[in-house]
């Protein structure tokens, strides 16, 4: 193989030298600089394809494209006026155009796969060999398209025929160059909409440069049918046929070695993910597979389920024909998962790797992700508890006032009832009665008292807004409060109510304070409640009562400050997220 | 004077209703639900309803639901409501400036027998019954002009806010009708407030400045 590989660089330079010579020799119309242009691509598909075969061992697109390039450059010998030379080359030179269209159907894989693409390319590999040979056995040296005017002789030659020459080359450039041309183009187009967004970007510039290549031939086809059009128009698209015809090996050599060099990215990777946050781990393997879309699931074990960096529980997406999953394992357990375009299926050994060298940051962003994860738990523990406190309080509060204080009250009238009925009978009686009845209507007075502060009915029965109103109106201090009448969560409402509550007791108690004001607010799916004073100020969030309101504010994912007021005093502010309510 | 119940504890209802034909009062008919009162004030007609503010089934505000209803649509009904707890603020928006007629008392007032029925009659005859703790809550959101009564003027000023007329207030305070009619002049005065046609006006008069 080595030996062949080099045998290429003469062999190709050589066979140049002759095809600039055959062109020179034999065409008057051409120039030096026309002759060395097909020189140009065709060494440039043989230079491409020796470094894909050299770099990519046992990639056949490689050898392909050598063999496209040698074809291109034998295909020039075809203006000899050797007959026998003209003969064989004529017959087969245009097979260096359905062996260029195979090249680039066979990227990226080196083999066509696809039913339809590998049908075109029979269609294109017998139209090119058929209508060349149907022409020399009727062609008996009179023109032939593209070629100098003096005539060639052709050794197949059977009966001749200028006008069936003249009508196979019309027919040849219409079928062959035309329509077999614009199939082609159609297939590229066709890959281009069914690639995923990955693929399409690595297929782009190789399929643009091959429809920039291969738009002369319909174009060709199409000036046979009407009037040949002028000369720098010709002269043009064969200047841009050329440039097409060099930049498409060359995009297959970087198309083939993209995968290099991304591994190359992969293994920097490992250096750039010692300091990489969590987080980020994603975008910089998303960088390096090149594949925006790129998603990294962590496994935990313990929950037997895949989550994102933040901890949030996610489906991997096995089975959908627009993801592909690659599951990445260290020591027989799973780590996590990469959710990626399919394109990169064709790549295993790229993502593997990738993956190997993530797996340190992949481990501890798993950590993250689990601790993440645990805290979300946590959280809604947290506020479900949070909830069912209230609700506790709620029902003790209504059992209370429903159940005892009714019992109380009822014995109690009993009691008075005994005592009326009795009349003047039994003092002494009747002076237990009366004790009886009083001693009652202050249990029932403490136990009004003992459930509102296990939790306002009013609160219940007509809102925040109310609640907080009673509350000013019972504290010994001018309160304006500022509330609107919505309703909200129950445990939002008890929990904004009992901050209040707890900072105006302190306000009475510590503050000096001369009044205060209490403001709620809703916006941004948030209550806010803010109770300032024109006090001393001193207060602090952590300290005496308002450090379990703390609590139960946070458990409701809400945020309690305390802080000195503009103008002196304390503000204390809760701000908790609304919810149902 | 007759009178309809509703009231969940059976206990407490038979206790009431003991009470209230002790004193002369007819029950024509007892409920333990919102339903059976609406049901029992169309076919009996009685002069007051007495309603529990929570009942059957979710206990939160279904008698303070029937009573508003009750006084939208039948006007003569005045209605008397009981609840375990008494805000200022629900008392308010129950009057709905309608003072006539209504009364929102604790519940455990009942077993200040002789006021309790006074507040019944009170209010069946068209009077209003205004809970000293509602009043007490309305006072103390009004320091200002407060301020300049006399405690025994503050102690006159509650009383028409509960409702009472100046009879009533004789009999509570035990003070001659003269001088609680001075006192009343004066708190009048005071804060500057313009006499008042007749009790129901006078305790409007007065709810209306304390709720400010």
């Amino acid at each position: 193989v080595k030996a062949l590989q080099i045998a290429v660089v003469p062999a190709a330079l050589g066979l140049g030298v002759l095809a600039y010579q055959a062109q020179v020799d034999n065409i008057g119309s051409t120039t030096s600089a026309r002759s060395l242009a097909t020189l140009t691509y065709a060494w440039a598909f043989i230079g491409a394809g020796l470094v894909a075969w050299v770099r990519r061992k046992g990639h056949r697109l490689g050898p392909l494209m050598i063999v496209v390039g040698f074809a291109m450059l034998l295909r020039q010998f075809r203006y000899s006026f050797d007959a026998a030379t003209f003969t064989t080359f004529y017959a087969f030179g245009d097979v260096a155009y359905a062996l260029f269209t195979h090249a680039v159907l066979a990227y990226p894989t080196g083999r066509v796969t696809d039913r339809l693409e590998r049908a075109y390319l029979v269609v294109a590999y017998t139209v090119a060999v058929v209508f060349p040979l149907a022409i020399l056995v009727f062609y008996d040296g009179g023109t032939l398209r593209y070629f100098d005017p003096r005539p060639h002789e052709s050794l197949l030659l059977v009966h001749g025929s200028p006008d069936v020459v003249l009508g196979l080359q019309q027919t040849y450039a219409v079928v062959g160059y035309g329509l077999v041309a614009l199939a082609f183009i159609a297939l590229i187009f066709r890959r281009l909409f069914r690639a995923t967004p990955r693929a399409r970007r690595i297929l782009a510039p190789l399929l643009v440069a091959a429809i920039v290549a291969a738009l002369r031939a319909p174009l060709d086809g199409i000036s046979t049918l009407t009037v040949r059009p002028p000369d720098f128009v010709t002269n043009n698209l064969f200047w841009w046929q050329v440039v097409g015809l060099i930049s498409v090996p060359l995009a297959l050599l970087a198309g083939l070695l993209r995968a290099r060099m991304a591994r190359l990215t992969v293994a920097g990777l490992v250096v750039d993910l010692e300091d990489t946050p969590p987080q980020e781990i994603r975008d910089a393997l998303a960088r390096a597979l090149d594949d925006p879309s790129l998603e990294v699931a962590f496994w935990l074990p313990e929950r037997s389920e895949f989550v994102d960096a933040e901890g949030r529980a996610v489906t991997l997406p096995d089975g959908d024909p627009t993801r592909a999953v690659t599951r990445l394992e260290h020591d027989g357990h799973t780590l996590a998962a990469l959710v990626h375009d399919p394109s990169l299926r064709e790549e295993p050994k790229l993502v593997e790797a990738a993956g190997a060298a993530a797996r340190l940051a992949l481990e501890n962003a798993r950590l993250n992700a689990e601790v993440q994860a645990q805290l979300t738990q946590v959280r809604e523990s947290r506020a479900r508890i949070a909830v069912a406190a209230d609700e506790e309080r709620r029902r003790i509060e209504r059992d209370l006032h429903d159940g005892l204080q009714q019992r109380l009250v009822a014995i109690a009238l009993e009691a008075r009832t005994a005592e009326r009925r009795l009349g003047d009978v039994d003092p002494d009686v009747q002076a237990v009665l009366s004790t009886l009845a009083h001693e009652m209507q202050d249990a029932v007075q403490e136990l009004r008292s003992l459930a509102a502060g296990i939790h306002p009915a009013i609160l219940t029965q007509s809102g925040l807004a109310a609640a907080l109103r009673a509350l000013a109106s019972r504290t010994p201090l001018p309160v304006a409060v500022d509330a609107p009448p919505s309703r909200f969560a129950p445990e939002v409402e008890a929990a904004a109510y009992f901050v209040v509550c707890e900072a105006l007791a302190n306000v009475v108690k510590h503050a000096h304070a001369s009044k205060a004001t209490i403001c709620v607010s809703c916006s941004n799916g948030e209550v806010v409640v803010e109770m300032a004073d024109d006090g001393i100020g001193g207060a602090r969030a952590d300290g005496s009562g308002l450090k379990g309101l703390s609590d139960r504010v946070e458990a409701l994912s809400g945020h309690l400050t305390v802080e000195e007021g503009a103008r002196g005093g304390t503000v204390v502010r809760a701000e908790i997220p609304v919810r149902g309510g | 004077v007759r009178a309809v119940i509703a009231e969940d504890s059976v206990l407490l209802r038979e206790g009431v209703a003991r009470l209230l034909e002790d004193s002369g009062i007819v029950v024509a008919a007892q409920s333990g639900n919102a339903d059976d009162l609406l049901l029992h004030v169309r076919s009996y007609e009685p002069d007051v309803a007495i309603v529990d503010v929570r009942m059957p089934p979710t206990h939160t505000d279904e008698g303070a639901r029937a009573a508003r209803a009750i006084r939208e649509r039948y006007p003569d009904v005045a209605v008397l409501v009981l609840s375990q707890v008494v805000e200022a603020e629900h008392a308010l928006a129950l009057f709905s400036d309608r003072p006539e007629g209504f009364g929102y008392l604790l519940k455990d007032r009942v077993l200040e027998i002789d006021d309790f029925i006074d507040a019944v009659r009170r209010v069946a005859r068209g009077g209003t019954a205004m809970d000293p703790e509602v009043v007490a809550q309305l006072l103390g959101r009004r320091p200002g002009p407060l301020d300049d009564l006399t405690p025994r003027e503050r102690e006159v000023l509650s009383l028409m806010a509960e409702g009472l007329s100046n009879q009533g207030i004789c009999r509570r305070l035990y003070l001659s009708p003269k001088t609680v009619e001075t006192h009343v002049k004066s708190i009048f005065t005071k804060l500057r407030l313009a006499p008042a046609a007749d009790d129901h006006r006078r305790v409007l008069a007065v709810l209306a400045f304390l709720k400010g």
